[in-house]
């Protein structure tokens, strides 16, 4: 293995929490081993360029929404309701999600129960539903608090959660992904599937927030 | 013992989460796309356990990297325990694009 001692400890990341340019450039160093790997497994053809910009491309193209339908759906329809939290797998593929090599495990906020996912070992994350993970919920800071002091860390989301409410946090590994099915928000009795899923934010599905109704 | 990427239940700082959102710059998206396609069905190449002994591998210097960084050098190492390249072959292309990307740079 050669030497891995980073010699850039300037401020262009996530770790340091400060939002950078999109377009920015890595340090030489990175951007030369990230250059040299690419060109090299195309050059073996183990993938191709092509492959690499069409990933990306799908990348941009996943947002949130996939898994916001998919909890409108279980809103509205007990039975996926069902199928989803007994086997998430299954029932996601409805959605065209394949969720091989991990496996889904949706588990719901109910009136006594609230649900908080994190992956303190690293940022295991449902990404075919939800796409790519936060930055926060990648940092030390959400890994390390989350399973000792879930409540603070909601508070600094603006989550306020009753005390007689429990909080559960899930660790996600690398061979399990967790989804939070939030509660449906009280005046939404009459919305359909649709306007259902533009309530569902990204972080209700983490449980790091609840879902608003109407005039709330 | 424990690991660096250990983290679970040890004092650590707020999460800001106005300030801790980042969307991804095109370079890390090449990174994350390399080990999508590196861990799909049609090669298989890695796991992501294999991934994370590899960042575990780093030690103390784990916190010293950036994210993505962590994740190629992932990259790179697994490729070179599996034979997909050589280091001499890492070292010689690392070498071509250094001198490629320094002459871009001073014409930026």
């Amino acid at each position: 293995m050669s030497d891995h001692h980073p010699d850039h400890m300037h401020a262009t990341h996530t770790h340091d929490g400060k939002p950078i340019q999109n377009d920015d450039r890595p340090p030489i160093k990175a951007e030369t081993l990230e250059t040299a790997v690419r060109e090299l497994l195309i050059e073996k053809g183990v993938i191709s360029a092509e492959e690499i910009h069409r990933a990306i491309e799908m990348m941009d193209e996943k947002g949130t929404e996939l898994g916001a339908r998919i909890v409108a759906r279980a809103w509205v329809d007990d039975d996926f309701k069902q199928r989803l939290l007994s086997e998430g797998d299954a029932a996601v593929r409805e959605f065209g999600v394949d969720m091989r090599p991990t496996e889904l495990c949706v588990i719901e906020n109910t009136d006594d129960v609230h649900n908080m996912v994190v992956c303190t070992l690293c940022s295991c994350y449902p990404r075919a539903i939800l796409g790519i993970p936060p930055a926060w919920y990648k940092r030390r800071d959400y890994r390390a608090r989350a399973v000792r002091e879930p409540r603070s860390i909601l508070t600094e989301f603006g989550t306020s959660i009753p005390e007689d409410k429990q909080v559960r946090v899930h660790d996600s590994n690398a061979d399990l992904r967790y989804l939070v099915l939030p509660q449906r928000p009280a005046g939404t009795e009459d919305w359909s599937e649709e306007q259902l899923a533009e309530l569902v934010s990204r972080d209700s599905m983490i449980g790091v927030a609840d879902i608003r109704g109407p005039g709330e | 013992m424990r690991g660096p990427q250990d983290l679970g239940g040890l004092p650590a700082g707020p999460v800001d989460p106005a300030v801790h959102e980042h969307v991804p710059t095109h370079w890390e998206k090449r990174i994350d796309a390399m080990m999508m396609l590196l861990f799909d069905p049609k090669r298989r190449l890695a796991r992501v356990d294999e991934s994370r002994r590899m960042q575990e591998a780093l030690g103390e210097d784990y916190h010293k990297y950036p994210y993505y960084e962590r994740w190629l050098q992932a990259i790179s190492w697994l490729m070179l325990e599996k034979g997909v390249f050589s280091q001499e072959e890492l070292d010689e292309k690392q070498r071509e694009v250094r001198a490629r990307l320094e002459a871009e740079r001073r014409g930026m």
